[in-house]
């Protein structure tokens, strides 16, 4: 009974239990966690409408909102949820009720939209932010607008993708869970900046549809190579490379007259810090209960387009609020025919065909450093949807990796019976030669806390575990009996009658894994950095395994068996 | 023929060493004082062979690494490289679709294939889990990815998005291949280093090096033997190798040079008890991992450690012990 009271009361293994503890707490396993998880959602759709949020990026899978039943039906899963959103009837209201809260949606029929070869004027009602007054005004005009006949064909889709309910915050890799890759190759030469740029653009241009549990990452492998990668769980690769190929449409326009588009027609975005940022002029001031900062940045434009923007701008009225003047109607940019964000235009620029043309809009935040922040990070984002279409350089696809996640789930639970098999199978080689339980059964107690400990950090870091991942993991745990067996050799050499302290023996025994360690260690390394990362994850868990082992679970079970074959 | 001469020789190898391993528990067992490796009288033939002709034995280690690199150059011969890559090294589509209903006859299937796209290099493979088929894999470069595809899908019925698909570029795959390379010599030289850093001794630590550079080569061989096809996954697992294997080499180099208890061939039989438990116990695991695994990549990375472990056994305890024997004697420390 000591001895038990010894163990639990030794330094390294409570330090083994803080860590599991800390593991399984970040894991947060719960096997019975039920409904439809949403994993993304489609920009003006019923559901959006109905204001369920499209989850951030980032955040543990557990966090994510995860839809619990529908008209009091109880959803449990994905198939549930696609079973009963198929064949619902247009302007339906359905209530859906989350974890996070409760919505009324109302479904949308969708049309098919022939052009017919006729006009019609419409009044149009628009809200724009008035940035002088700080509120947003109602605008309201009259528009001439091609006539469309309208046929409905069915319902619109709810516009949410979900997948099963996760039950752990352990992520998932892409050949567990399904989804595509891909990785782009710039055509040219560029720099790091130009290819942070593209990355961004690829980013806004991806948000635009909704896609928002996506990796867009810059990479690079040890020739220097550059490289872009994009993953997007779930999502088939028809729709991505669809989305990639495509060059983003970028227009702005002035009412429904086009004044410029990405590309030819915007020569220049300045990023630079003395042409863009915040405003020297007017820079930030408190508003309200916060603060308000301005941004600006200058904008190249083509001669052509700077005359369209001038033959546009003649015809319209000059409005005054407070001590600036506008025009009466704003530029609205669209990414994608999506609109993306509205203008005031200055009413210097009216019938002005300017070439260089001064951007501005403000950030708002609970204190001047947040309301800059904020202000910067919507000029960033201003700029990239501005220069989106115009990218700085072409890519290439070089390689696209589609995985079904059928197959995911199979590999899931193969790796845990193996897991568990192996495990078995060394600790009865291990009885059969040393003939001591108090030998064999600390080492699986050993094992499976650096396999829980290992998949804590992952969850931790929010690392995506994958199958070269989980080979990882294996290949660890298996430097790891082969230390215990080096300690228990060490220990069991003691009690032979060889005069050795306890001290000398553990050493003995750790100068032997340790080396193992190092050599472990700087093989994996190169491995790291070696093909666009392809193989980064086996590498990280091996080095973070066996660390994990030698300076966490393997001093803790030399101390356990010391104490039990006193 | 020479791939089962081979490997019944390398059986045959490890049940020696085994042999020898269970006998010397007899001098072990007596007590301390009355055994001198000088008077083996009463040693085994295995543990008599082993003791006495130490040097003679190497040469059972120095003809496989021969013969490692003999097979190594047929297949540089037959394919122009000295192992076989995989699309992921050189770039090409993998297709995987699972078994849903019935068995797929993969054979049928690549022989349909192979007639339908002649142009592309195309090899079908089974995925299984306990013998029963869980999909089968489809490997082809220079092919469209919609033509394979297609073809799959006319000669095995419509599979609908269950799949998988990787394509991956030439130059790509080219330059994985490369890096790859690349890693392992990088990683091979790391080793070396901290073997050096280590035991500050030249001999020994070469002994060590020389030991894991067998070990992947015999891998190799035997990779390219089974005409296995090498992907990147089977890359980290020649580096894991690397890590694998030193460690023993690591516990005898300790025991022998660092430790002063007991005479040179206890300390060696000491060392091998402990290192042949950790050889097994990974043997037994992987074995288990091979068996059971549904994957591919889990697959290869089980087949690779477990041939250079086997190739460890002989590597460590014949070759890097006469290796380390040799080295005392010549500097005159008398056992």
């Amino acid at each position: 009974m000591s001895k038990i009271k010894n163990i639990f009361t030794h330094w390294r293994v409570i330090i083994v239990l803080v860590f599991l503890i800390l593991s399984v707490a970040s894991i947060s396993p719960n096997p019975w966690n039920e409904g439809a998880t949403i994993r993304f959602e489609a920009k003006n759709s019923s559901a959006a409408i109905a204001g369920i949020e499209n989850p951030t990026f980032g955040g543990t899978p557990m966090s994510k909102e995860t839809i619990l039943s529908i008209n009091n039906k109880p959803i449990t899963n994905a198939k549930d949820y696609f079973d009963f959103v198929t064949g619902l009837p247009p302007n339906k209201t359905i209530t859906i009720r989350s974890d996070k809260g409760f919505y009324k949606l109302v479904t949308k029929p969708e049309y098919n939209i022939t052009i017919l070869d006729e006009t019609e004027l419409i009044r149009v009602t628009e809200q724009v932010f008035n940035e002088t007054l700080n509120e947003t005004v109602n605008i309201t005009r009259v528009e001439e607008v091609q006539k469309v006949k309208k046929d409905i064909i069915g319902t619109e889709d709810l516009g949410l993708v979900v997948y099963d309910a996760p039950t752990n915050n352990i992520r998932k890799g892409l050949d567990l869970s399904g989804g595509t890759r891909v990785i782009l190759k710039p055509e040219e030469e560029v720099n790091q900046e130009e290819l942070d740029l593209v990355v961004s653009n690829i980013k806004e241009r991806l948000n635009v549809y909704g896609l928002s549990d996506i990796i867009v990452r810059t990479t690079s492998d040890l020739e220097g190579s550059k490289f872009i990668l994009v993953e997007i769980a779930g999502a088939n690769k028809e729709e991505v490379k669809e989305l990639l190929a495509k060059q983003g449409k970028f227009e702005a326009k002035i009412g429904s007259t086009t004044v410029f588009k990405g590309g030819d027609d915007i020569k220049y975005v300045y990023r630079r810090a003395e042409c863009a940022g915040i405003d020297p002029n007017s820079a930030c001031g408190p508003s309200g209960d916060g603060w308000n900062c301005r941004f600006r940045f200058s904008i190249s434009l083509s001669t052509a387009a700077a005359q369209k923007q001038a033959d546009t701008t003649k015809y319209l009225s000059v409005v005054t609020e407070g001590s600036d003047t506008y025009l009466n109607e704003s530029l609205d940019l669209f990414l994608d025919d999506q609109k993306v964000d509205t203008l005031r235009i200055g009413s210097e620029l009216k019938g002005n065909a300017v070439t260089e043309i001064s951007i501005s809009g403000g950030g708002f935040g609970s204190n001047q450093q947040s309301a800059m922040a904020d202000a910067l990070n919507n000029m960033k984002k201003l700029q990239t949807v501005l220069v989106t279409g115009s990218l700085p350089v072409k890519l290439t696809i070089v390689k696209t990796d589609s995985i079904s996640p059928m197959l995911g789930s199979e590999f899931i639970k193969n790796a845990v019976l193996i897991g568990l098999l192996a495990i078995v199978a060394v600790v009865v080689v291990v009885f059969i030669v040393y003939k001591k339980l108090v030998i064999a059964l600390p080492m699986v107690v050993t094992m499976i806390s650096e396999a829980i400990i290992l998949l804590g950090f992952a969850s931790i870091i929010g690392w995506n575990l994958d199958l070269a991942a989980i080979a990882g993991i294996m290949v660890a745990i298996g430097t790891g009996v082969d230390d215990q067996i080096v300690i228990a050799d060490e220990v069991l050499r003691g009690e032979k009658g060889v005069f050795i302290s306890w001290k000398d023996r553990i050493k003995h025994a750790f100068f032997i894994i340790m080396a193992a360690f190092f050599v472990t260690v700087v093989a994996m390394i190169p491995l790291w950095f070696a093909g666009v990362g392809i193989l980064k994850g086996f590498a990280l868990t091996t080095i973070l395994g066996v660390s994990i082992g030698v300076f966490i679970t393997r001093p803790a079970y030399a101390s356990v068996v010391e104490i039990l074959s006193k | 023929m020479v791939k089962s001469r081979r490997e019944r020789r390398l059986e045959r190898l490890q049940k020696k060493s085994m042999l020898s391993f269970s006998e010397s528990k007899k001098p072990e067992s007596s007590t301390q004082s009355d055994i001198s490796m000088k008077s083996k009288k009463k040693g085994n033939f295995f543990s008599r062979i082993y003791e006495d002709h130490y040097k003679k034995l190497v040469l059972i280690p120095m003809l496989l690494l021969l013969l490692s690199f003999v097979v190594i150059g047929f297949n540089i011969a037959e394919t122009g490289d000295f192992m076989n890559k995989a699309v992921s090294l050189k770039g090409g589509i993998t297709l995987t679709i699972p078994t849903i209903t019935q068995e797929i006859d993969f054979k049928a299937l690549e022989s349909n294939l192979k007639s339908d796209l002649s142009k592309g290099d195309l090899s079908v493979r089974e995925l299984s889990e306990f013998g029963v088929q869980k999909g089968v894999i489809i490997e082809a470069s220079g092919v469209e990815e919609d033509e394979l595809l297609a073809s799959t899908k006319k000669a095995v019925g419509d599979f609908g998005d269950s799949y998988s698909l990787e394509n991956l570029g030439p130059s790509l795959g080219a330059s994985f291949f490369k890096q790859m390379m690349f890693a392992v010599i990088l990683a091979f030289i790391f080793m070396g280093i901290v073997v050096f850093l280590y035991f500050k001794t030249f001999v020994p630590s070469v002994a060590v090096m020389l030991a894991a550079f067998s070990n992947i080569v015999i891998a190799l061989a035997v990779t390219d033997l089974l005409g296995m096809k090498i992907s990147a996954a089977g890359i980290a697992a020649f580096l894991m190798l690397i890590g694998y294997s030193v460690d023993t080499d690591i516990l005898l180099t300790t025991r022998v040079l660092k430790r002063k208890e007991g005479t040179l061939m206890e300390r060696i039989y000491g060392a091998m008890k402990t290192g042949l438990t950790m050889n097994i116990t990974t043997i037994v695991a992987v074995t288990i991992a091979l068996i059971v695994t549904n994957s591919d990549v889990i697959a290869q990375i089980m087949t690779i450690i477990l041939i250079g472990l086997m190739a460890d056994i002989v590597n460590t305890w014949i070759q890097n012990v006469a290796i380390l024997r040799y080295y005392l004697e010549k500097k005159g420390i008398k056992e």
